[in-house]
């Protein structure tokens, strides 16, 4: 296997940010942490001291069934795309739904970022998310924008079906399929083909791959996108040839490119404002319903809802500040 | 229903490390980890969110991770002998970088003799193997709530 290349942390930034300040990873670190266990008034506290945010960073998320090696490729370009840019990565694993806890394994397919200064990896657990991505995930997105990474990458949960959601919050949505799974049929019926900007054959020394790549081009072009839309280009990669990690990366900044042409970032932001809401919402409803006692539900249906309309407005209404 | 009450409950009595991260971290030269394997499971059973990093980390390495996802733990599973060495490079490296106040335990092979050592440079808990999992997730819920 090639070495990955890595990126020294001599060699002075392309652009800008050489001047930046020195990531605080130790704050960062801590800051996400109380994030990720932030209340929904929390969440809203925080908003109403916080000023507008502008996002900054493009963001590229990663998506696709569970072994598909979305974390050794997410590793592996994120090595690559450090060496020009200061790069944050989140990945996301799931959380057992027994016990609240997780094991946050995505790491050990990355060995080579630790030692990287401008890379930055940080594991996250899905907890009550069903999504592919986990609560508060706007927020953490933000903060890290905020912490002056110039991309952003976004692991999701590999659940196969419903990572939908990944793409109400990047800008280049990468799907990541590999032959033989079967789930690339399990993506088209989750509507996943009409959401990926990229597509992934990942392992492709493996038999099936061409098959695969000429499966997808053939839905691809049954159902072309329209002339002013972007075509998704597939890719094949297999991380024990770097040479194709820089295809992707290439597609990846050619995506890049067309957005910055098409200008067409207050849609995506419409988008990340209306998921924001959306979970924030379903997350404060969810808490309070499973903590309703067998009485409430003596009530008509019509005043289950009517009482947990009001009780909203309550709930939401004491805002406490975030605690460090 | 019933399935879903019992699960409710069930998951708030033995969730004392819900919401706490915790990195279980293997550095120095052994090359045995089913016991970080097992302990790793065992907290998140009891709630915690575990970041694992797999076999012969360098301190520097396991002080970067420990930063980077801001854990609240740092737990170290040492059954080489060289556990007064390495606990040493971890807690100065985490010194170093302004995050002393992640909390060490070590675990493993550790003689009752080197245990006043570790404590003296700051290590909150020692466990050793013979010693029960329930008893190990209490003394960390205890020592991070």
């Amino acid at each position: 296997m090639p070495p990955v290349t890595t990126a020294s942390d001599q060699t002075p930034l392309p652009f800008g940010a050489a001047s930046a300040p020195t990531l605080d990873r130790r704050g960062l670190g801590r800051r996400l942490s109380a994030l990720a266990n932030a209340s929904t008034a929390e969440v809203m506290a925080l908003d109403a001291q916080s000023p507008p945010y502008r996002p900054l960073a493009p963001r590229i998320g990663l998506t696709g069934s569970p072994g598909a090696g979305k974390s050794t490729l997410g590793g592996r370009l994120a090595v690559l795309r450090s060496l020009q840019r200061r790069v944050g990565l989140l990945a996301i694993d799931p959380s057992s739904p027994l016990t609240g806890g997780a094991i946050l394994g995505d790491r050990i397919r990355m060995d080579e970022v630790a030692g990287i200064e401008r890379l930055y990896v940080r594991s996250l657990a899905s907890r009550t998310s069903a999504d592919g991505l986990a609560p508060n995930i706007s927020e953490l997105l933000v903060a890290m924008d905020s912490a002056g990474f110039e991309e952003l990458l976004l692991e999701t949960v590999g659940v196969g079906q419903v990572e939908h959601a990944v793409h109400h919050q990047v800008d280049t949505a990468v799907l990541v399929l590999v032959p033989g799974a079967g789930d690339y049929v399990q993506a088209m019926k989750a509507g996943m083909m009409e959401l990926a900007d990229i597509f992934v054959v990942n392992k492709s020394d493996l038999a099936g791959a061409a098959q695969l790549v000429t499966e997808i081009q053939g839905v691809l072009h049954a159902f072309p996108p329209p002339a002013t839309c972007w075509l998704p280009p597939v890719v094949r990669t297999s991380v024990s040839d770097a040479d194709s990690v820089a295809e992707l990366s290439a597609a990846i900044d050619r995506h890049q490119s067309w957005l910055n042409a098409h200008n067409n970032a207050a849609q995506r932001q419409l988008q990340r404002q209306r998921y924001r809401l959306r979970s924030l919402l379903e997350r404060q409803l969810a808490e309070m319903v499973s903590a309703l006692g067998p009485d409430f539900f003596q009530a008509s249906l019509h005043q289950q809802v009517q009482t947990l309309a009001k009780s909203l407005q309550v709930g939401f209404g004491s805002l406490s500040p975030l605690k460090p | 229903m019933k399935i879903a009450e019992k699960t409710e409950s069930s998951s708030r009595a033995e969730s004392s490390l819900r919401g706490r991260r915790i990195l279980v971290a293997k550095p120095g030269l052994d090359g045995h980890d089913i016991g970080a394997k097992i302990i790793a499971l065992a907290l998140r059973n009891a709630g915690a969110e575990v970041i694992y990093t797999g076999l012969r980390k360098s301190a520097q390495y396991i002080a970067r991770v420990a930063i980077d996802e801001g854990v609240d733990a740092v737990g170290l599973s040492i059954l080489s002998g060289s556990h007064c060495e390495l606990v040493t490079q971890v807690v100065e490296r985490l010194q170093e970088a302004g995050a002393g106040d992640i909390q060490v335990f070590v675990g493993g092979t550790i003689p009752e003799a080197d245990h006043a050592q570790l404590q003296a440079m700051g290590v909150r808990g020692i466990y050793t193997s013979d010693m029960p999992l329930e008893r190990v997730v209490r003394s960390l819920a205890q020592a991070l709530n």
